[in-house]
C-alpha cells in the first residue's frame, strides 16, 4: 500500500463525512429558502458573518448554536427504558449517516496498478449495505415513539411501523430488478454500467433502462426517508410532532438532522442507481482519460461560462429594491465573491493548461478526472435534494392507510411484474 | 323537478387520475415556476423588507399613536375639558387642568398623560374631542421602550408628534 493510496482513502473518508454532515445546514437552509421562494416569500436571508450572508446559509449555523445551548429536558414520566429513549435519535441519525458511506463519489482510481475506490467505505456490496443499514433508521423512530410513553408519540411510532411494511417490499423488489439489470451489487459497477449507451444514442441511465423500477424506487425512498408526501409519522395537525413529541434540544436535533442525512443518502442512492452517479451522460471515465486534452479544453471553456453566469446572477439578485434604505453590505459581498470566483477560475485554467502541455502524468490526469467527477456528483446530489424539497411543497400528506394501499395494491404487484419481465429479458438477451 | 337536479361529476376514477403521477407533474410545474421566477429575479418577490423598508400602505383612517394638535400660534389646542378621558374605555388618559392666561381660552392642560400600554387604540378620544385637539393621524405603528414608564406619553411628547397626512393644526381652534 503506497502513501498515495492511504491519502486517497483518507480523502474519500473525509469527503464522505463532509458530504453527509456539512450538507445538513445547507439542506436545512435550502429547504427554508426553497419553501419560501415557492410560496413567494424571501425566507432567512439576513444572518451574516462580517457582512457575508451567502444567501442566508449562515442562519443554519446560528440555529445549531441555539439548539446546542437549549435546556436538555428529560420527561420525568419515563420510568423504564430511558437509555433507549436517549439512544433512539442516535440510532436514526447514525443509520442514515452510515448508509451514505457506501456511495462512490468518483470512479476507481488506478495508483501503481492498484484500483482504489473513492468511497468512504471501500466495499463492493454497497447495495446490501444500504438496504441493511438504511432499514435500521426506522427502529430509532419506533423506539423513540414507543418509549416516550405519550399517546401521540406512540401513534407516530405505530404509523412509522405501518410505513415500514408498506414500502420495504417494493423497495427491495425494485432494487432487485436493478441488480438483475446491472448484474452487480456494487454501486460503483452500477455507475460504470450506466456510462454506456442504450439503443445507440440514449445514455444507459437506470431511469431510461428501467423506468418503472425507477419510479417505484423513488417513491419507496421518499417513504423510507419520511419525507412528504409520506410524513405520516409526524402529522402535526393530528399527532403533534409524532414520535419526537417528547424529545427536546439536541435529541430533537438528532432526529431533525437524521431526516436531512436520510434525504441526502436517498438522493445519493437514487442518482447512483438511476441517474448515472458521478458520470455525465455519454462520457465514461475511460473516454475522459484517453482524450484528456479534449476534456481539459471543454472544461476550460465551460468553467468561465458557468462562473460568468453565476456572477451575472449574483449581481442581479444579491441586491435590494430601491425602496429599501440600506443594502446591508450586499454590494461589498458581491464584489468579494466575484473576485474569489474569478481567481478560482484563473487557477483552474492555469492548472489545466499545465496538465495539458507540460505535465505528462497519467496519475495527475486521473486525479483531475476524479475531482471533476466529485463535482458532478455533488451538483447532481444537490439537484435531486432540491427535487425532494420541491415535492415536499407540492404534494400534500397521505393518510397512512393510503400509503399501505399504495404499497401493497399498486407498487408491490408492479414491482413483481417488473422483476418478472426484467428477468425474462435478461435471460433472453444472455 | 327533475330538471333542477345538477349532477356533479366525480373525479378520481379515470386511469390518469388513478396513476397520480400526471397530477404530481402538474403540481411540480406550478411550484417550479414560482421557484424559477423568484430565483431569477429575487426582487420581484412582493415582500416588505421591514425594517429597512417601511410600510407604504398606511391610510388616513389608520389609528396610529396619538398626538396633541396646535393652534396657529403654536400653542396647545386642548382646553382640558376631560371629554377624552371620560370617553376612554380603558381609562388611560390622565389630565390636570390649569387656567389659561393668553385670553384665547379659559383652560389648558397642565399635564396630559396617555398610558399607551393601557390604550386600546379605539379612537374614542378623537371622536369625543370638541376642539380637534387630540388626533391619531401620526402613522406611527410601533412604539418601543426599555421600561413601562417609557410608554407613558406626556404632554411634550404628544405635542412633538407630527401629523402624517398634511393637516398640522387643529381645525376647531385657531
Amino acid at each position: 500500500m503506497s502513501t498515495l493510496s492511504i491519502v486517497i482513502a483518507i480523502v474519500s473518508f473525509v469527503l464522505g463525512a463532509l458530504l453527509a454532515l456539512l450538507t445538513i445546514p445547507v439542506l436545512v437552509w435550502l429547504e427554508r429558502r426553497i419553501a419560501s421562494l415557492v410560496q413567494d416569500r424571501l425566507g432567512p436571508n439576513r444572518t451574516n458573518v462580517f457582512g457575508f450572508r451567502l444567501g442566508g446559509v449562515v442562519q443554519s449555523f446560528a440555529d445549531v448554536v441555539k439548539l446546542l445551548l437549549k435546556e436538555e429536558y428529560y420527561p420525568s414520566h419515563i420510568k423504564t427504558g430511558r437509555w433507549l429513549f436517549m439512544l433512539a435519535p442516535v440510532i436514526t441519525f447514525s443509520a442514515a449517516l452510515l448508509a451514505f458511506m457506501a456511495i462512490p463519489f468518483a470512479d476507481t482510481i488506478l495508483v501503481d496498478g492498484e484500483a482504489l475506490r473513492v468511497q468512504a467505505l471501500p466495499i463492493d456490496y454497497g447495495v446490501f449495505w444500504y438496504l441493511a443499514i438504511g432499514a435500521i433508521g426506522v427502529l430509532g423512530v419506533i423506539f423513540g415513539g414507543w418509549l416516550s410513553h405519550n399517546k401521540y408519540a406512540l401513534l407516530g411510532a405505530a404509523r412509522a411501523g405501518s410505513m415500514v411494511i408498506s414500502y420495504e417490499l417494493p423497495l427491495g423488489l425494485s432494487i432487485l430488478s436493478f441488480i438483475i439489470t446491472y448484474n452487480t451489487i456494487d454501486f460503483n459497477a452500477m455507475v460504470q454500467w450506466q456510462s454506456g449507451t442504450f439503443f445507440g444514442f440514449l445514455p444507459a441511465w437506470g431511469i431510461l433502462v428501467q423506468p418503472l423500477a425507477s419510479i417505484i424506487l423513488i417513491v419507496a425512498l421518499f417513504a423510507e426517508t419520511n419525507r412528504n408526501p409520506f410524513t405520516v409519522a409526524e402529522g402535526e395537525s393530528e399527532i403533534v410532532a409524532g414520535f419526537m413529541t417528547e424529545h427536546t434540544a439536541m435529541k430533537f436535533a438528532m432526529y431533525f438532522m437524521g431526516e436531512y442525512v436520510a434525504m441526502n443518502t436517498a438522493s445519493a442512492v437514487i442518482i447512483t442507481m438511476i441517474f448515472g452517479g458521478y458520470q455525465i451522460p455519454w462520457v465514461s471515465t475511460e473516454m475522459m482519460l484517453q482524450n484528456f486534452s479534449t476534456f481539459a479544453i471543454a472544461l476550460m471553456v465551460s468553467v468561465p461560462v458557468i462562473v460568468f453566469l453565476l456572477i451575472k446572477w449574483m449581481r442581479k439578485n444579491n441586491t435590494v429594491r430601491p425602496t429599501v434604505s440600506t443594502d446591508g453590505g450586499r454590494n461589498f459581498e458581491t464584489k468579494v465573491l466575484s473576485i474569489a470566483l474569478i481567481s478560482m477560475t484563473v487557477l483552474i485554467e492555469v492548472i489545466l493548461l499545465y496538465l495539458m502541455f507540460f505535465a505528462d502524468s497519467a496519475l495527475a490526469n486521473s486525479i483531475t478526472v476524479m475531482l471533476f467527477q466529485i463535482v458532478v456528483f455533488v451538483v447532481k446530489l444537490m439537484l435531486f435534494n432540491i427535487f425532494f424539497i420541491l415535492i415536499r411543497w407540492t404534494v400534500p400528506r397521505f393518510r397512512y392507510d393510503q400509503v399501505q394501499h399504495l404499497g401493497w395494491v399498486y407498487l408491490l404487484p408492479l414491482s413483481l411484474l417488473n422483476l418478472f419481465i426484467t428477468a425474462i429479458i435478461v435471460v433472453g438477451v444472455t | 323537478m327533475k330538471e333542477n337536479i345538477t349532477v356533479i361529476p366525480r373525479h378520481g376514477d379515470s386511469f390518469k387520475d388513478k396513476l397520480f403521477l400526471p397530477a404530481i407533474y402538474d403540481g411540480v410545474k406550478v411550484t417550479f415556476k414560482h421557484l424559477f421566477n423568484n430565483v431569477t429575479d429575487i426582487n420581484a418577490v412582493d415582500t416588505l423588507e421591514y425594517p429597512e423598508e417601511q410600510p407604504r400602505d398606511i391610510t388616513e383612517r389608520y389609528r396610529g399613536l396619538h398626538r396633541l394638535t396646535h393652534r396657529s400660534d403654536d400653542s396647545i389646542a386642548c382646553v382640558a375639558c376631560f371629554m377624552c378621558s371620560t370617553a376612554c374605555p380603558s381609562n388611560c388618559i390622565f389630565i390636570e387642568a390649569i387656567e389659561r392666561d393668553d385670553e384665547k381660552d379659559e383652560k389648558m392642560p397642565k399635564s396630559f398623560f396617555i398610558d399607551t400600554l393601557e390604550c386600546v387604540f379605539c379612537g374614542y378620544c378623537v371622536e369625543a374631542c370638541p376642539c380637534d385637539a387630540i388626533r391619531m393621524d401620526t402613522g406611527i405603528f410601533s412604539l418601543t421602550g426599555n421600561s413601562r414608564e417609557d410608554f407613558v406619553m406626556d404632554k411634550e411628547q404628544l405635542l412633538s408628534h407630527k401629523g402624517a397626512f398634511g393637516e398640522e393644526n387643529s381645525c376647531a381652534r385657531d
